[in-house]
């Protein structure tokens, strides 16, 4: 709060007011914010990108096989009728391509329109729409939580109605509008090929979510080098700590084994998502007592990847399959029921990651920082102002392991009228050291003939009896 | 705050090069996409022109050798090199599309920085939500969460702005009967808060009477309806009787700021007050609030964070209280907030702001700190004005 000194002495006026840079326009604060729309830009155009690199890959695969295929024809000896046959294909071949391209350029097209209505709508907002364009932001943040948080009824529903927008008279308007816009500014469809692949892991099945991964191959996370070696020191500790013979000298002499292979050959690994899919699916086939489909699924799909082939390795998960959960290792955390829930998170963790979306909700983002910038000490005492969120439990609860936030200069808010006090509107001092606002001391005087009662400890005194405090 | 790194550039900047960047991308995507299909042609073409030379076996007397149609097609391919020119022409689109995200987070930070990793109860979060649809007067969507989140109901609280939304929806089409319904069950409470929130909904009524001109109506109301207010509100009965005289040429009645019609508004908004206020809500939803409060104070945080990244990560996870102000705008300062001008503390119960007779305001502890224990008098910092600490009173905001 900056407010005029006092006339010190009794003539001399030393007004030293230093008006802090006045405060920001809405508009100018609005403009400000668009600076956190990184994901509403990014996540779309991810999307593109990834369509656009997808068809860019697809059509080389396809020349390049015609171009082997005539190889191969050049190379071996086919009979005329044959040569006509297949070069005929080829054509045919290179004319539904030619097809398939021109759809695919329609869906890229599409997401291109998304992209740019994306830069539009930041670059939309004006004084005259500014409550709109908010309240526009608020149902996005929302309708981002919602999909993340797998309510996708909600989270539809909050996207279809044009009810949060507060004015009325814009209302038939934006209903229009907003039928359009709607799908541009956030992004369902996205969320939708996610919930495909989290339906099914709920389900136990990981079919859809290993088909993603094949999709996906290219920019999913390596398993890397290090982080083996990290998840084998781990099972070869809790090894050694433990009495329990049996399966563990087994255990022992994979992780063993395994740190061997890998010092040898550390960049064969998939991708870790996909790793941890198959490794459920054979825990799985375990639980069920499947013994032989165990044996073979992990032949075909564990050992590959730690690149093993060898008789211990095929030793240990054929043991583990006849002897059932193991007692007391790592692998035992990979045989509990919510090891699904677990996969559920990492494959949140990198579909995110992989459009460009924030680890964390944008809710949970903005709602944190904002209870950080509101709390004071004073929100936790029970005259919290109803109008602050942290006079509700729920948001204290919340907000309980923020910081406080800070304030460089005193702001005095008038108990009366809840209004911040400033030099247009300074505070006055009654005999007990009460202080409210001028404002609403003179309202007061005015109502009762120069009288003031103080609302909190119900002394009575004339107008006349205050006096200005000067606060700087 | 002003001299930290921030980020470069106004946004409007940002925006146009991100706009520019992406349309590099639409314009080489065109190009790839053409260059794809004549290399395609091209193929084609030659493949074309082979199947010709086979299937042009007039002539019995040499017969057709595909063998070396075959090899010369493929050497016609080798020259071409439709590979080498995809590549081409997908290594500027590849680059282009590699760029704008690289520019994108060089010109909007990522947020999710200034984040602190506690676990924030999402039960809690689900609940905040469904009161602020019913809040909103979105009860199918408070509804629906509950339900698709398996949270508990709200109901209470579920039926107190059921019942609230109910009531303006009248209002909106100028029907007060559900509000004065709700006012007359709660004439104790609202007389203790001294609204009288009943008088202006039967005001209002009234004037809508006087708006339709029959001066037997008015005078009914007024006898069966206004006239229990005659004596507590003396000023306000009077202004409205007199308004009877002026049915039909109303526009000239001394009191015509009673029929402005930004009147329902008003009343509207004041109902909706009374009411949360007296069912324990705010009349903005808290959740609007937060998040407003946080898309207003992000942007410093994020500044602060980097400042921080600088010298240690973990500080900003640790942190108790935020090292700098975020200013907020005035419609989210809640609390009276002392800081003494000498110390730069924040005063508090133990450490309160004092009155000195120059009318300055200081913190306890700086006074006894000038003072040198309360044991002589001192010169105020801000003025000439002597002053000794027990003639400073305590304030109380
Ligand atoms: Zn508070
Ligand atoms: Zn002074």
């Amino acid at each position: 709060m900056e407010m005029d000194s006092l006339p010190n002495g009794n003539s001399t006026t030393t007004s030293t007011t230093a008006p802090s840079t006045a405060p920001p326009s809405k508009l100018t604060q609005l403009t400000e914010s668009l600076k956190l729309e990184h994901q509403f830009l990014r996540v779309p155009f991810e999307h593109y990108k990834k369509t656009i690199r997808a068809n860019l890959r697809a059509v080389e695969k396809e020349v390049s096989s015609v171009i082997s295929a005539v190889n191969d024809y050049a190379d071996s000896d086919i009979s005329n009728d044959d040569a006509v046959q297949r070069l005929t294909s080829l054509v045919s071949r290179l004319q539904g391509l030619k097809r398939k391209m021109e759809e695919e350029r329609r869906t890229e097209n599409l997401q291109a329109e998304r992209c740019r209505a994306r830069i539009d709508h930041l670059e939309s907002p004006d004084a005259e729409n500014l409550t709109g364009w908010a309240n526009m932001r608020l149902k996005r943040i929302l309708v981002d939580y919602m999909l993340r948080m797998s309510y996708y009824d909600t989270g539809l529903k909050l996207a279809e109605s044009s009810n949060m927008l507060s004015d009325i008279t814009f209302l038939l308007r934006a209903l229009m509008i907003w039928q359009i816009e709607c799908q541009d500014l956030v992004d369902i469809d996205i969320y939708l090929e996610a919930k495909k692949v989290i339906d099914a892991l709920q389900n136990m099945e990981i079919a859809p979510a290993l088909a993603w991964c094949a999709e996906n191959k290219s920019r999913l996370k390596k398993l890397k080098h290090t982080q083996i070696k990290l998840l084998l020191a781990e099972t070869f500790a809790t090894v050694a700590s433990n009495s329990d013979p049996g399966v563990n000298i087994l255990e022992f002499n994979l992780v063993k084994h395994a740190i061997i292979v890998n010092a040898h050959c550390s960049y064969g690994w998939q991708s870790k998502f996909e790793f941890q899919l198959r490794l459920q699916e054979y825990i799985e086939l375990v639980r069920a007592e499947n013994h032989m489909g165990a044996i073979a699924y992990a032949r075909k799909y564990l050992a590959p990847w730690a690149a093993m082939h060898t008789k211990e390795m095929q030793q240990v998960f054929a043991t583990v399959a006849f002897k059932g959960i193991p007692e007391c290792s790592v692998y035992k955390a990979f045989f509990e029921p919510k090891q699904w829930d677990y996969l559920v998170e990492q494959f949140k963790q990198e579909f995110c990651r992989l459009y460009g979306m924030n680890p964390e909700p944008l809710l949970n983002i903005f709602l944190q920082a904002g209870l950080s910038s509101l709390k004071t000490p004073y929100c936790y005492e029970d005259d919290c102002t109803r109008e602050d969120p942290l006079s509700q439990e729920s948001f204290r609860k919340l907000a309980f392991p923020l910081p406080y936030s800070k304030q460089h200069h005193s702001k005095i808010v008038c108990y009366i009228t809840k209004e911040l006090m400033d030099a247009e509107n300074p505070p006055q001092v009654l005999p007990n050291g009460y202080v409210y606002s001028t404002k609403a001391l003179e309202e007061m005087a005015k109502r009762n003939d120069g009288k003031i009662t103080c609302p909190r400890t119900s002394l009575v005194c004339n107008y006349s009896e205050l006096v200005k405090a000067y606060i700087s | 705050m002003g001299d930290v790194i921030g980020f470069p550039l106004s946004t409007g900047m940002e925006l146009s090069n991100v706009k520019d960047a992406f349309d590099r991308v639409g314009k080489k995507q065109k190009l790839s996409f053409s260059k794809s299909h004549e290399v395609i042609n091209q193929v084609s073409h030659e493949i074309e022109q082979a199947l010709v030379k086979i299937q042009s076996d007039e002539d019995p007397m040499s017969p057709i050798d595909q063998k070396s149609i075959l090899t010369e097609l493929k050497h016609k391919l080798i020259t071409i090199a439709p590979l080498k020119q995809l590549e081409g022409s997908q290594k500027e689109l590849n680059l282009n599309l590699s760029k704008l995200p690289k520019l994108l987070e060089k010109s909007f930070p990522d947020i999710s920085m200034a984040y602190r990793n506690v676990d924030f109860d999402f039960h809690i979060v689900n609940q905040i939500l469904a009161s602020h649809f019913y809040h909103q007067g979105l009860f199918d969507l408070g509804d629906c969460l509950i339900n698709e989140a398996g949270e508990p109901e709200a109901a209470a609280l579920r039926y107190h702005l059921l019942e609230l939304h109910q009531i303006l929806e009248a209002m909106r089409i100028k029907n007060i009967e559900p509000a004065l319904k709700w006012v007359s069950t709660n004439r104790e409470k609202l007389i203790q808060t001294g609204s009288n929130l009943e008088l202006k909904l039967h005001q209002m009524q009234f004037v809508e009477i006087l708006k339709r001109g029959s001066r037997a109506d008015a005078l009914n109301y007024t006898k069966t309806h206004l006239a229990s207010f005659a004596s507590s509100h003396k000023k306000e009965f009077q202004k409205l009787t007199v308004c009877i005289i002026w049915i039909g040429r109303l526009e000239k009645c001394p009191h015509s700021e009673l029929f402005a019609p930004v009147c329902w508004e008003k009343l509207t908004e004041e109902l909706s007050r009374v009411f949360c206020n007296l069912i324990g809500l705010s009349l903005q939803s808290p959740l609007s609030v937060a998040i407003a409060a946080g898309i207003e104070g992000l942007p410093t945080l994020l500044k602060l964070v980097n400042v921080m990244a600088a010298a240690k990560k973990q500080e900003w996870q640790a942190l108790k209280q935020l090292p700098v102000p975020v200013e907020l705008g005035k419609e989210f300062q809640f609390h009276s907030i002392f800081v003494c001008p000498v110390s730069r503390e924040q005063g508090g119960e133990e450490n309160p702001p004092m009155l000195l007779p120059c009318l300055h305001v200081l913190c306890k502890q700086s006074i006894m700190k000038l003072s040198k224990g309360s044991s002589r008098t001192f010169k105020c910092p801000y003025c000439p004005a002597e002053a000794s600490a027990v003639v400073c009173r305590q304030l109380y905001f």
